[in-house]
């Protein structure tokens, strides 16, 4: 017989995992129904079930090492089919929660990242370094509100009381945007390549592969390929997660809408920093990322088309949202916290382009200080919000395509040997 | 003026143990039977616990005691249509429909056969065919044919209208009984397998419920106890039994039928016994064997070629090509997610009561899955399935306890 497990349940752990968001956990009864419904777990120790009786028991090293929750889409199929509202869905996402919240340092943002009580926190950070800007800055301009005209000759925006709203002569990229969110991008890949490299080391638990002796197993690169090619950029997987009910084409639709609106507007902000540093190198490509541009400029096209798909894509996430079935899917304050720090992203550039257009200075500059706010709060606490599954699910699913964990469509079909 | 009578809503075993517990001690009693026979259940199932007799057992004895009581009478085809009064003086309004069959036990078998329409029997659930004048059993109570006039073709009614015990003319009824108390055993269906969408819907011939099951292995069933495929009429190698299909499940049946296990692994016999070379697989959540059940399971499970497998299938699809049923489950003690084939299937799905949906003509209280669950206080007693699932033994002991309330109830005034 083998050696007796001392099974060691951490119940503050479940506790944990009910706060964010696993709260009827309890009520399962182990039938398998939701790993069987699950259109894409796969045949070999499928999820959920395996990681609702370990979250019962207080399992937390198995699933705090567990890569299954980065496969799962949060389809909800399994809590629709669950016979007890058990909710295995909102487990998987607790889990993703809590590896958000605990996966890298410091977990003091993780924590704050966990509740709207540390909301003024997270808001206040960026609230005060700008505003702490926006007063130096009018101080040397001589008023909060300042308007430009482009002086030719000095290369540069001046105060003109005549002028226009720019908010590159308030807010200088070179000095006051760029160095801080340069720095932001810098410690926030820092974070996420701690962050994969912990996540990777988590997984080595797991079975070398699962791949059928013959079958090839895929290189790292053949992998990423896959993973990118085969499911980010088509989203296959959400169609497979099931496409019948107006609240899949929500989630379908919003999801890929919001991600290539994203996608749009990381070009455009691509099409102009480079061209700005850039232009500082080879002086030709430097008017390319002029800005203000006029509305006609592709660049700028691209960049509207980005937000109104934004705002598409926002609408349908947050409708599913809302028209849940609280006894078969919640959300977490986690699901709440993304979307809504986008729609405000959204908002409030779409909002301070039309001021600006409109020339409203009391208005446009608070409102483009909200945007850089937002903007903040998205990408400075990334690695610990629910948007941290860009990195996380994206490297998860790398390691699980090459550990061939995927899901099989059925080839053969077995008989019960007796 | 108070009355010393019970009405008792529903002719099953619970209903006729209820009368003929309160008629055994003197109190007219009325049962009252939607159907056209009594019986109820019980007189579907091929073998019933706990002694696993065929339904003509136990039926025939209460059905003699019936006979042998001048105060139990009973009205078949009819329904409560409304109830006015109090405890101790109810008038209760019954509705009788027409059996367009004169009293008498004349054997209309070759009249029957004689007709040319083949209609769908129910009582069979479907399984086989059955004329529109029709005896569901050998051992029917009573013992008379039933007409379903509305079938019949103009050549058929002809033939019938020849017959001098068949009564064309025959038409609703409605009659008033005063009665001081009732008990309700109005029994249950079972769940409607259309709603399990992920186990077929009942589209899959070779996925058959439970109650199917129970007509298949049945002596006077659609194939004369023939365990055999509805696709095909072939005797199955392998079968397999799919326990809570709809049951312990919030989306169907929000409870545990308490005889499913035991009614599947009592089928897994009825299958080895026919089929000795056919494996057996029972997918499950839990077994429930509940008290001496379990020596059964214990024996039926010591059989090398019946094997459980604790998950819930939760899909079922059929093989176009072969007809046969592939469940797909995962064990979640090997944690292995796979499709599994069988040649039959069967579904054990749950008891729904028969009250569930349906208007009541009591002002009694029911839970949200139907069952009654008051009525005590006002002289209305409910019993067997009506009030809680139950094998036939509980429910017998369930309708003793619903007449001793019943005949207190008309007593005490």
């Amino acid at each position: 017989m083998e050696k007796a497990v001392r099974i060691q349940p951490d119940l503050q752990f479940v506790k944990d995992l009910q706060e964010v968001g696993g709260e009827a956990l309890k009520r399962c009864y182990q039938c398998a129904t939701c790993s069987v419904v699950c259109p894409i777990s796969p045949a070999e120790n499928p999820y959920p079930r395996k990681e609702m009786v370990w979250a019962q028991w207080g399992l937390k090293d198995r699933l705090v090492n567990d890569i299954d929750i980065w496969l799962c889409h949060n389809c909800g199929t399994c809590s629709d089919m669950c016979p007890r509202g058990a909710k295995p869905g909102d487990l998987l996402s607790a889990l993703r929660n809590m590896a958000y919240r605990n996966l890298v340092e410091p977990v003091a943002i993780g924590k704050w990242m966990s509740s709207s009580s540390y909301l003024p926190i997270l808001a206040g950070i960026p609230a005060l370094l700008y505003l702490f800007i926006w007063i130096i800055r009018a101080s040397q301009l001589g008023s909060f509100f300042p308007l430009f005209t482009w002086d030719e000759h000095a290369h540069a925006f001046v105060t003109d009381p005549n002028g226009v709203v720019v908010y590159g002569g308030l807010f200088p990229g070179d000095f006051t945007i760029d160095p801080i969110f340069g720095l932001v991008a810098l410690l926030v890949a820092f974070v996420f390549f701690r962050g994969v490299v912990k996540l990777f080391k988590s997984f080595e638990t797991l079975p070398k592969t699962f791949v059928v002796a013959g079958a090839p197993k895929p290189t790292w690169i053949e992998a990423v390929k896959g993973v990118i090619l085969d499911e980010v950029a088509t989203h296959v997987k959400w169609k497979k997660c099931g496409y019948s009910t107006a609240a899949d084409e929500q989630k379908f639709k919003g999801h890929f809408i919001l991600f290539y609106g994203f996608i749009a507007l990381a070009i455009v902000t691509s099409i102009v920093a480079v061209s700005h540093w850039g232009g500082k190198v080879v002086s030709f490509i430097a008017p390319l990322g002029h800005t203000p541009m006029e509305l006609w400029n592709p660049v700028k096209v691209l960049a509207n088309v980005g937000a109104l798909m934004l705002l598409y894509g926002l609408t349908q996430l947050t409708k599913r949202r809302l028209n849940q079935d609280p006894t078969k899917q919640g959300s977490s304050f986690y699901d709440w916290y993304l979307l809504g720090v986008i729609w405000f992203i959204a908002l409030t550039g779409i909002f301070a382009e039309l001021l600006r257009l409109a020339n409203v200075p009391v208005l446009a500059y608070p409102i483009y200080y909200f945007h850089l706010i937002c903007v903040f709060m998205l990408f400075a606490y990334l690695p610990w919000s629910k948007l941290g599954h860009l990195v996380y699910r994206t490297a998860a699913l790398v390691y699980a395509r090459r550990l061939g964990r995927v899901a099989v469509e059925p080839k053969e079909i077995k008989i019960f040997k007796l | 003026m108070s009355s010393q009578s019970i009405l008792v809503v529903g002719g099953g075993f619970s209903g006729i143990s209820a009368a003929l517990e309160a008629a055994e001690v003197g109190h007219e009693v009325f049962i009252v039977e939607k159907t056209a026979f009594l019986g109820g259940r019980v007189a579907q199932l091929n073998k019933y616990f706990p002694k696993l007799c065929p339904p003509s057992c136990g039926l025939e004895i209460q059905f003699q005691r019936i006979r042998n009581n001048k105060l139990v009478k009973v009205f078949t085809l009819a329904e409560v249509v409304g109830i006015s009064g109090s405890a101790g003086n109810y008038q209760v309004k019954i509705r009788i429909k027409p059996r367009h069959v004169n009293p008498g036990s004349a054997d209309l078998s070759g009249l029957a056969a004689s007709l040319s329409k083949d209609l769908p029997n129910d009582f069979d659930f479907g399984l086989g065919s059955r004329k529109a004048l029709h005896m569901d059993m050998p051992f029917a109570f009573p013992n008379r044919y039933v007409l379903d006039k509305d079938a019949c073709s103009p050549e058929d009614l002809k033939k019938l209208g020849a017959c001098e015990v068949v009564n064309l003319d025959d038409a609703d009824k409605e009659i008033t009984l005063d009665v001081g108390a009732v008990v309700l055993a109005t029994g249950w269906k079972p769940y409607d397998v259309t709603k399990l969408t992920n186990l077929g819907a009942g589209n899959i011939p070779n996925c058959i419920t439970n109650m199917q099951m129970e007509r298949l292995a049945a002596a006077f069933g659609p194939t004369k106890g023939a365990i055999v495929r509805p696709s095909d009429g072939a005797a199955p190698k392998s079968v397999a039994f799919v326990q809570c299909a709809g049951s312990r499940d919030e989306n169907h049946l929000n409870y545990c039928s308490y005889i499913c296990c035991m009614a599947s692994l009592k089928q897994a016999a009825y299958v080895r016994e026919r089929h000795p070379e056919a494996r057996i697989t029972i997918f499950y959540i839990d077994l429930r064997t509940p008290g001496r059940y379990d020596n059964f399971a214990k024996k039926i499970l010591s059989d090398p070629k019946i094997k459980i497998v604790k998950g819930k299938v939760a899909a079922a699809v059929e093989d176009p090509g072969t007809g046969n049923v592939v469940l797909t489950v995962e064990n979640a003690v090997s944690g292995l997610k796979s499709d599994e084939t069988f040649e039959l299937a069967v579904l054990a799905t749950g008891m729904q009561p028969s009250l569930a949906g349906e208007k009541l003509p009591f002002d009694v209280a029911v839970d949200e899955m139907g069952f009654v669950i008051g009525g005590d206080e006002k002289g209305i007693h409910a019993a067997g399935c009506a009030k809680i699932p139950l094998d036939v033994m509980k429910s017998a002991q369930s309708a003793t306890g619903a007449a001793l309330k019943a005949i207190q109830t008309v007593i005490g005034r």
